[in-house]
């Protein structure tokens, strides 16, 4: 035990420091460049190795297979494109993370988002049927988080009849189906149902994802929803007036 | 009688090589002990610059490191650096956070000084000046020997504190606020003394003077 003790102690002090610009920026260890020099200014990191995060540690994400890296990079790169600079400048969103298998307390999720280190961290495995739209979602949540002052949870929740109630967190309820309902009334998924601010980012990803006119019909039909997407369209033009939802 | 003994010649040259070798192994141990042996040090009053009012004149134990500052491009962050260098504020600061070939970041006025160096909160210091606004909404690249202040995790709390990089930094790109660039003296840079297992050093070398030219 000692002598393991020692080598351990020799590898750490003969170790030299090793200068890593990505992990002093956003705190992520085992990262690599994947591309930088995008049009919004976008930065893309994957892991290179597994990785755990939070002072539990208990954020996990392991390295992603180079070819499913390539595919999905190609999508969330073309869904990231539509956001201006000035847009992510003010939403505060610069380090886009690539890596699968992405779990927070042994809970698969599609993405983590931090506007402090003005980064989104994503699950490339993620639901493949759902993969395009949920990069919005989780975009709201970088949005909401930073803008936290703009978006009202008790103004959200009078837009809903008064018998129903959301579940007491995102991941308190087993409901979490991400398909679109056929007959929305007032919800567009089942996980739409869980909290408030999951609504909103299920509200915002469809406006983006959806074409123009489906929103407008889904408007026309469902009235609570109708109120909601002007909701969420002012809230935004208040953070960046010439955003434009949709095609 | 004590009778003369003769030395012979191969005595004679070993007697010299003998003192050849001590000469040579004392004047070993002086080059070896001084790392600023072999840099070039440039005197800036023989150079001529395009805008002498942009250039500051850092002298670090190695000799001159002549910055130009683009007020241009960060025009509140430049002020602030001038404002500091005006008054001799980095006089006796330390090069606290070193990293090989990387980066020196000095700066700290609060707990960085020569003579009253906290080691435990170095890197926290304030100037007493207050923050100010990044200016990162410009188009400027990182490149080797470009100068840029120094933050916390969050926008709009840079200070007096400062970094030089000692190789391209394209992430830095946007992220920092730079104020200029070095133009001559990135090798006197490079011989500061840094810490091989951590960023922050121990007994760390000092600014000895930061002047502006005019």
């Amino acid at each position: 035990m000692h002598l393991l003790k020692t080598i351990f102690l020799s590898i750490i002090l003969i170790a030299p420091v090793k200068a890593n610009t990505i992990y002093d920026l956003i705190k992520i260890p085992h990262l690599e460049i994947y591309k930088i020099n995008t049009e919004n200014k976008l930065k893309y990191f994957y892991a290179a190795a597994p990785f755990r995060l939070g002072t539990q540690k208990n954020i996990v994400c392991s390295n992603p297979n180079k070819k499913a890296l390539e595919k999905k990079y190609k999508i969330i790169y073309k869904n990231l494109s539509r956001y201006s600079y000035d847009y992510l400048k003010k939403i505060n969103l610069k380090y886009i993370v690539m890596c699968e298998n992405l779990s927070i307390s042994e809970l698969y999720t599609a993405g983590i988002p931090d506007n402090i280190m003005k980064t989104l961290i994503l699950d490339i495995k993620f639901n493949e049927d759902y993969f395009e739209r949920v990069i919005h979602h989780e975009v709201f949540h970088i949005i909401y988080l930073q803008h936290r002052e703009i978006f009202n949870d008790g103004e959200w929740i009078e837009f809903n009849s008064s018998k129903f109630k959301y579940a007491e967190c995102s991941t308190c309820t087993k409901n979490i189906g991400l398909k679109k309902y056929d007959k929305t009334k007032g919800f567009f998924t089942e996980y739409s149902k869980s909290t408030a601010a999951e609504d909103m980012a299920e509200v915002y990803s469809h406006m983006i994802y959806l074409k123009k006119n489906e929103i407008n019909q889904i408007r026309k039909l469902d009235p609570i929803l109708d109120n909601k997407i002007s909701y969420i369209k002012n809230k935004i033009k208040q953070i960046h007036n010439s955003f434009t939802f949709g095609d | 009688m004590i009778k003369k003994i003769k030395a012979t010649v191969f005595e004679k040259i070993i007697l010299i090589f003998l003192i050849l070798l001590g000469v040579a192994t004392f004047g070993a141990y002086f080059v070896i002990l001084n790392k600023c042996l072999f840099i070039k040090n440039y005197n800036p009053k023989n150079i001529n610059f395009k805008n002498p009012n942009n250039i500051a004149v850092l002298k670090a134990p190695c000799g001159n490191v002549i910055i130009e500052l683009y007020p241009d491009v960060s025009p509140n962050a430049v002020e602030r650096f001038k404002t500091l260098i005006k008054t001799n504020a980095y006089d006796n600061v330390a090069f606290h956070r070193v990293i090989k070939n990387k980066l020196v970041q000095a700066g700290d006025l609060e707990f960085g000084k020569k003579g009253s160096l906290d080691y435990g909160k170095i890197g926290n210091g304030k100037s007493g000046l207050g923050t100010i606004k990044s200016e990162i909404d410009n188009n400027f690249n990182f490149l080797k020997g470009s100068v840029g202040l120094a933050r916390t995790f969050k926008n709009d709390t840079e200070d007096s504190q400062f970094f030089i990089i000692l190789q391209d930094e394209p992430l830095y790109d946007g992220e920092y606020t730079p104020i200029g660039k070095v133009l001559y003296g990135l090798d006197i840079l490079e011989k500061i003394k840094h810490q091989r297992h951590s960023e922050y050093v121990l007994r760390p070398n000092f600014i000895k003077s930061f002047k502006m030219l005019n």
